[in-house]
């Protein structure tokens, strides 16, 4: 899992939606999730634009350990 | 550097006569190619003579080249995949396009259109098996290589396929930062092993980079690491910290590895290879003149789409130059011209088609079989035989498009893009068979003509497709003082 939205934060802004250069993140009503993270680049354009620090990156396993 | 890929005539129109220009706008719009206390920081590496390169933090460019993009008032369409480019008398008529979230076409009569749509990536295997992890950005698909390419653009410099070294698990830019630290390249037995392979070692054009990281692989000494070993805990976190404006996650990636430690060796890689300009002073796509036109009329070409636009410092002056010569090119026509309403009736029914399918081939079934193909055939080595078994293969597949299936909006723009890397890779394939000897090795190595020979290769491979359909290439010879 990649970029990793906390739902209790985001307040919708649509930013990270935006931002995302691979068309990963998508509102779900007024929340931002990550509906493609086997195709997140790990660009982190997302996480730079949230003003409520509610991106975070988890790396895959096979990334960390191969 | 660029010898036999760099025109310098476009380089002094687009690149040296722009240049103090497009520093200046790049300052202006908040951008500062100077550090914090007003000093240039200058490094040398990548086989430049001198320290030539500027570190600076320019990840906020993009969005401020949008927020400025929306003060001068010009009208963007987000997230509009064009599909083709269509011409009229042989002159540029406009293009078409959907909106990947709505799925609303668009057919868009222009007089001028500038192509600054990147290279061609998820072409070969990446690392952990995943086509998203890679150095450039996996966006980038060839769209506009492919579109141009079908409308009679020539495109050159489209033979090199491009590699650099990355860390181990993740394609990542920003290896160069690690030399400015005092790193080293070394291999299993803790031997650099650079000077081997050039004179400048670790300061060596990255095409040597690669090529003697491959041969250590290749001969058992691998893995290679960064040598850190000299640097204390608290230098890695600030080289980490620096490595973070090449890619936003880089730092938290190296430090989840354990590396933030004393006696520190990261283990490194090479990348996945990409079709891309061989050179940081060149580009690959479509063949520009000094006003960044191609050979069709109102087709303009910018940054790694054209070639010999390459790096940050080419596409923001080139870019400009790009949109000023096409600008001054649409106001000498009077009129649009026509779109012919059954091609575009044809292009909405082939656009959408995948979606109405509810067998098929998906998108990822095809592409990685583009992959295998690329990997297999011509990343990078190749020959005669290779290619021609490449494009003996990719031609097999050209029945599968006509498959391909989508469910969604998104898997839609996938399959296309997918389609765009297919079309690219037959044209890589092509161009590399027609360059009979090797350059920048190994971003053209031909296992089969293992030498630069400048007597009859210095220069572009131009590809192009004919009226009838037909290929042709040809090499346009590029001069250099001795």
């Amino acid at each position: 899992m990649p970029a990793v939205i906390d739902p209790a934060k985001c307040n919708g802004c649509e930013l990270c939606d935006l931002y995302c250069p691979v068309d990963v993140i998508h509102m779900e009503g007024k929340v931002a999730v990550v509906r493609y993270p086997d195709e997140c680049w790990h660009c982190g354009a997302c996480r730079q634009e949230c003003a409520r620090d509610a991106i975070r990156f988890e790396f895959p396993l096979a990334m960390l350990t191969v | 550097m660029a010898r036999g890929a760099a025109d310098l005539a476009v380089h002094d129109a687009v690149f040296c006569d722009e240049l103090k220009a497009a520093l200046a706008r790049t300052e202006r719009i908040g951008v500062s190619l100077r550090q914090p206390d007003g000093t240039i920081f200058r490094t040398q590496a990548m086989g430049q003579p001198g320290p030539y390169f500027i570190n600076f933090d320019g990840k906020k460019l993009k969005p401020k080249m949008a927020i400025e993009v929306k003060r001068r008032k010009c009208e963007v369409l987000n997230r509009v995949q064009v599909t083709n480019l269509y011409l009229h008398d042989g002159e540029l008529a406009g293009f078409t396009g959907f909106d990947i979230r709505s799925g609303d076409f668009y057919r868009i009569r222009a007089k001028a259109v500038v192509i600054a749509t990147g290279n061609t990536n998820r072409m070969f295997n990446a690392q952990i098996g995943n086509p998203f992890n890679l150095w450039y950005c996996p966006a980038n698909t060839g769209d506009l290589h492919r579109a141009a390419f079908d409308a009679g653009v020539a495109l050159a410099n489209m033979e090199y396929v491009r590699m650099t070294i990355v860390p181990k698990g993740f394609s990542a830019p920003g290896f160069n930062a690690f030399f400015g630290m005092g790193a080293q390249l070394v291999n299993s037995l803790l031997e650099p092993f650079m000077t081997k392979y050039h004179e400048m070692g670790n300061k060596a054009p990255r095409n040597y980079m690669v090529w003697g990281a491959l041969q250590e692989l290749k001969e058992g000494r691998g893995p290679i690491y960064m040598d850190c070993r000299h640097l204390k805990p608290k230098e890695l976190e600030h080289l980490f910290f620096t490595l973070g404006i090449d890619k936003d996650t880089l730092p938290e990636f190296l430090l989840a590895k354990g590396y933030a430690k004393e006696g520190c060796l990261i283990e490194m890689t090479v990348s996945e290879p990409m079709q891309a300009r061989p050179s940081e002073l060149c580009g690959s796509g479509i063949r520009i003149d000094r006003t960044c036109a191609s050979n069709v009329p109102g087709i303009f070409a910018a940054g790694d789409a054209s070639d010999q636009m390459g790096c940050l410092h080419m596409a923001m002056a080139g870019g400009y130059a790009a949109g000023r010569h096409a600008a001054a090119y649409a106001q000498k026509i009077v009129h649009l011209r026509p779109l012919e309403p059954a091609a575009m009736a044809a292009e909405e029914a082939r656009v959408f088609r995948p979606l109405e399918r509810k067998h098929g081939v998906t998108y990822r079934e095809f592409e990685n079989i583009v992959r295998v193909i690329c990997t297999d055939h011509f990343g990078p080595v190749k020959t005669e035989l290779s290619l021609t078994g490449a494009l003996a293969k990719l031609d097999r597949l050209d029945a599968a498009r006509d498959e391909l299936r989508a469910d969604n909006m998104h898997e839609l723009m996938r399959a296309h893009e997918a389609m765009n890397i297919h079309a690219v890779s037959k044209i890589s394939a092509r161009a590399a068979l027609a360059r009979r000897e090797s350059r920048f090795h190994p971003y053209h190595y031909r296992a089969d003509y293992p030498h630069t020979d400048d007597a009859n290769y210095c220069g572009l491979m131009v590809i192009q497709q004919q009226p009838g359909g037909g290929v042709t290439t040809r090499l346009e010879r590029l001069e250099y003082a001795a």
